[in-house]
């Protein structure tokens, strides 16, 4: 089932990277581009949960990581469905103008996922209806979660700077 | 009418814990739900990147206040497949029955809030004075009553004490004891069925499309439970079963918590009577200088809430390179909360989000 699975995805799309993953878990790397018809496809294959979409700052490489994790719903116990594996699927976007589309149209539940994303790493997600703010309330020079982003030096900066109460009398 | 912008939350009675919605209503009909979360995010995720592996152990409990247990489950599970770690048997029953226990604690802590909401201030009352007990338990176990840090990766940090088991049995008696008068009171009460039958429909098609789990898709008839699917610790050992209904109302979300608490109190007198003897800690590296190799993973278990996952990533270093927690409130509360008020009245808006089981800290992180 799922060396055919990996086997078909080979075939129906251009630049699909099969990484090694783990036992229970098939890893694949594919364009940006390709985002979009890829998690179509995996939908139509039964993939109809998406369990979390993640970034990885890559600070070194100047590099994004957007990882979409999938798996299946299922009543079978112990592994369901004949051992089928579960996804994660991953595609790169560079640090510099960072944009993906979005896969709303495919889960819904990518929405408050891409919104958190957008807020904290700053990538745009292209036809997202709604990539307000999610979680904070204060505007950042650099997305918090971002490797670049020193913590301490903002608390300094921010927290530091409010005046000291004055002692009355 | 007049369409009118109120606010629901972070300050009202109908809200358990820092989270608003905005509701736009026209008379009592709500049209449209904005949830707000954001009051609670303290930038966890962030600051564990900052950390050992071990230092972060006493953070990711305080993630969710109400069930602790799990958290710590999940990052140990996450620590120790990316550094290949063995857990012991005994280790993995004591696991299973501490966090059975957390979820009959956790959803004590549910039914309080939701039965308060309600008006049943008495049986809110005596769900409050049983998780206490529950919390005597773990106060005797670990130390600490609201956050444990019990579980390490390689096991648990101490076997159960001299007579724990006892103990412990006697105090899930003495609350089991009580579900006759939950019952009569509440679970078969008029007044409980007449306010949550059919109110917060969500239907297994959209409970799939937005990602629930836990009660919000066992209550539309899907036997889905991680610990079936995806069994971790000793959950696999023992029998035990997974309570669903068909309705996918508040009415059916909760029983669904009844049930569990019954059967979960029963997997552990399961589970100590299967408990093997031996040691409940593998020795790990000296954790200061702890480096894990590279790596990346997803493990998942069910809290209380439902499918509550974790993907770590590591560049082998001493700190984790990446922390990100998939928390069920995270779509319970945002997508299909937001889904579930469109034309429901303002009084049932709490009714639906505690049925839904939102816990805030859980979305924030």
């Amino acid at each position: 089932m799922t060396s055919s699975l990996s086997t078909r995805l080979d075939a129906t799309f251009k630049g699909v990277e099969l990484g090694s993953g783990d036992d229970d878990r098939l890893a694949v790397s594919i364009p940006r581009e390709a985002v979009v018809p890829v998690l179509t496809f995996l939908k139509e294959e039964g993939y109809d949960y998406l369990q979390l979409i993640s970034c990885v700052d890559w600070i070194d490489r100047g590099e994004f990581e957007l990882v979409y994790l999938l798996s299946f719903y299922t009543e079978d116990e112990v592994g369901g469905d004949g051992g089928k594996q579960d996804v994660l699927l991953k595609t790169t976007v560079p640090r510099e103008q960072a944009s993906a589309p979005t896969a709303i149209g495919v889960f819904a539940i990518a929405e408050p996922h891409e919104r958190e994303i957008h807020e904290l790493y700053g990538i745009h997600f292209e036809g997202h209806p709604r990539l307000t703010p999610l979680l904070l309330d204060r505007d950042y020079e650099i997305p918090p979660f971002r490797k670049d982003f020193d913590t301490k030096q903002y608390v300094a900066d921010v927290f530091d700077r409010v005046p000291p109460v004055e002692e009355e009398g | 009418m007049r369409e009118l912008e109120l606010y629901f939350g972070p300050q009202h009675l109908g809200m358990v814990g820092n989270f608003s919605i905005t509701l736009n209503v026209e008379g009592d009909r709500i049209l449209k739900a904005t949830a707000n979360p954001g009051y609670l995010h303290r930038g966890f995720e962030k600051l564990m990147e900052g950390r050992t592996w071990i230092k972060n152990f006493p953070m990711v409990c305080r993630i969710n206040v109400v069930e602790p247990d799990h958290m710590e489950m999940v990052y140990a599970m996450g620590v120790e497949k990316l550094a290949g770690i063995e857990v012991p048997e005994r280790a993995q029953f004591v696991r299973s029955i501490y966090l059975e226990l957390a979820r009959v604690g956790s959803h004590l802590f549910g039914l309080w809030a939701y039965a308060n909401m309600l008006g049943f201030d008495t049986v809110a009352n005596w769900a409050m004075y049983h998780r206490d007990l529950v919390l005597d338990l773990f106060e005797e176990l670990t130390g600490g009553r609201v956050y444990h840090i019990y579980i390490w990766p390689g096991g648990v940090r101490r076997d159960f004490p001299e007579g724990f088991t006892d103990r412990m049995v006697e105090t899930l008696h003495s609350i089991g004891g009580c579900v006759p008068d939950y019952d009569s009171t509440f679970f078969n009460n008029t007044l409980f069925s007449e306010r949550a039958k059919g109110i917060g429909v969500v239907s297994r098609e959209e409970a799939v499309a937005m990602g629930g789990t836990g009660q919000a898709i066992r209550a539309t008839g899907m036997k889905y439970d991680v610990r079936k699917v995806d069994p971790y610790a000793a959950y696999d050992k023992v029998a035990w079963e997974v309570h669903t209904r068909e309705d996918a109302d508040a009415y059916s979300r909760i029983w669904i918590v009844r049930d569990e608490m019954i059967e979960s109190v029963h997997m552990i007198f399961n589970l100590i009577d299967a408990m093997p003897e031996g040691e409940v800690y593998n020795r790990i590296p000296n954790p200061l200088k702890w480096r894990i190799p590279a790596g990346e993973t997803y493990v998942r278990c069910e809290s209380s809430r439902g499918e509550l996952g974790l993907y770590l990533v590591s560049d082998g270093g001493e700190k984790p390179y990446r922390v990100h927690f998939r928390t069920p409130s995270y779509s319970h509360g945002l997508t299909i909360l937001e889904k579930a008020l469109v034309g429901a009245n303002i009084a049932d808006v709490g009714n639906i989000m505690i049925s839904l089981y939102v816990v805030a800290p859980e979305i924030d992180r």
